[in-house]
């Protein structure tokens, strides 16, 4: 079967667009690379770096490390706290299915948290808190 | 003709007749076949150096992968007490040109937390090896 490098990415976002708990806590959405200006509550996720893994005649395993965190405009951090730990549930060693790929592991190499001044607005913080997620999948190793 | 590995490939026979019917060992990214043959020190009196003449040759290697739970020809080789046949392509689209003959082989399975558990292993000539096409 062939396979989509970007099936993984999506299976990733789906996963948690789909979750109603996640969406209560940032309720503007789950986005890849980045979100529509004028949100204050989302989820971003970020390949971060991709590595193939090749065996004879083909690649077998995609490395993939993905940041993914929550972002909040609000003061309080609650709200943000709930999200990383949500995120923390919902892709830790929780197997993914993509079409043409074998799940390996999914599972958080770092954490993340920062928070930085609005660029425009230096009374305004952003508060960002995730985690980078390594996913690795096998291209159907029965095949190759 | 200078081509990839991307398309090297390991076939193997357990019965270990010759020629045989190898299949393919999947899951593998490596192998490495050593042709060294011994040499024999004759070295005498009044030699301005040291002097060797060629002994048996030696015929050795290994290869290397992922573990992959579909495929245990390897592990399932390296508990035969008979040899199998081994055979060696460099790439496939040059189907012709192989190395192959009976062969021990032994495995080693390597585990991380940090990745795919590698499957590995090492052969040891079992009788004649023939490479193919013979160039005269």
């Amino acid at each position: 079967m062939a396979s989509d490098s970007s099936a993984i990415d999506a299976a990733l976002v789906a996963t948690l667009q789909g979750d109603a708990t996640l969406a209560s806590y940032m309720p503007d959405g789950v986005y890849m690379d980045l979100a529509p200006p004028g949100l204050s509550k989302y989820v971003v996720v970020t390949l971060v770096i991709a590595e193939d893994r090749a065996v004879f005649g083909g690649r077998a395993i995609e490395d993939c490390m993905y940041l993914v965190k929550a972002v909040s405009l609000t003061t309080g951090t609650s709200d943000i706290k709930a999200a990383a730990a949500r995120i923390d549930e919902l892709l830790e060693d929780r197997p993914f299915v993509v079409d043409g790929y074998e799940w390996i592991t999914s599972h958080r190499d770092e954490r993340v948290r920062y928070t930085e001044l609005d660029a425009l607005d230096s009374t305004i913080r952003w508060h960002h808190r995730g985690g980078r997620y390594r996913v690795q999948m096998s291209r159907s190793l029965s095949s190759v | 003709m200078i081509k990839t590995g991307r398309y090297g490939q390991v076939l193997w026979d357990p019965a270990g007749v010759v020629p045989g019917t190898p299949t393919e060992i999947i899951s593998i990214n490596n192998w490495k076949l050593s042709l060294k043959t011994d040499r024999i020190d004759v070295s005498c009196f009044g030699d301005v150096n040291r002097v060797y003449v060629p002994g048996l040759k030696d015929i050795s290697g290994s290869l290397a992968g992922f573990w992959n739970s579909e495929e245990l020809a390897l592990v399932e080789a390296a508990d035969q007490e008979t040899p199998g046949l081994l055979k060696l392509v460099p790439n496939t689209t040059e189907p012709t040109f192989f190395w192959s003959g009976l062969a021990y082989m032994d495995a080693d399975i390597d585990t991380s937390v940090d990745g795919a558990p590698a499957l590995s292993g090492t052969f040891s000539a079992a009788g004649p090896w023939a490479r193919e096409p013979v160039i005269p």
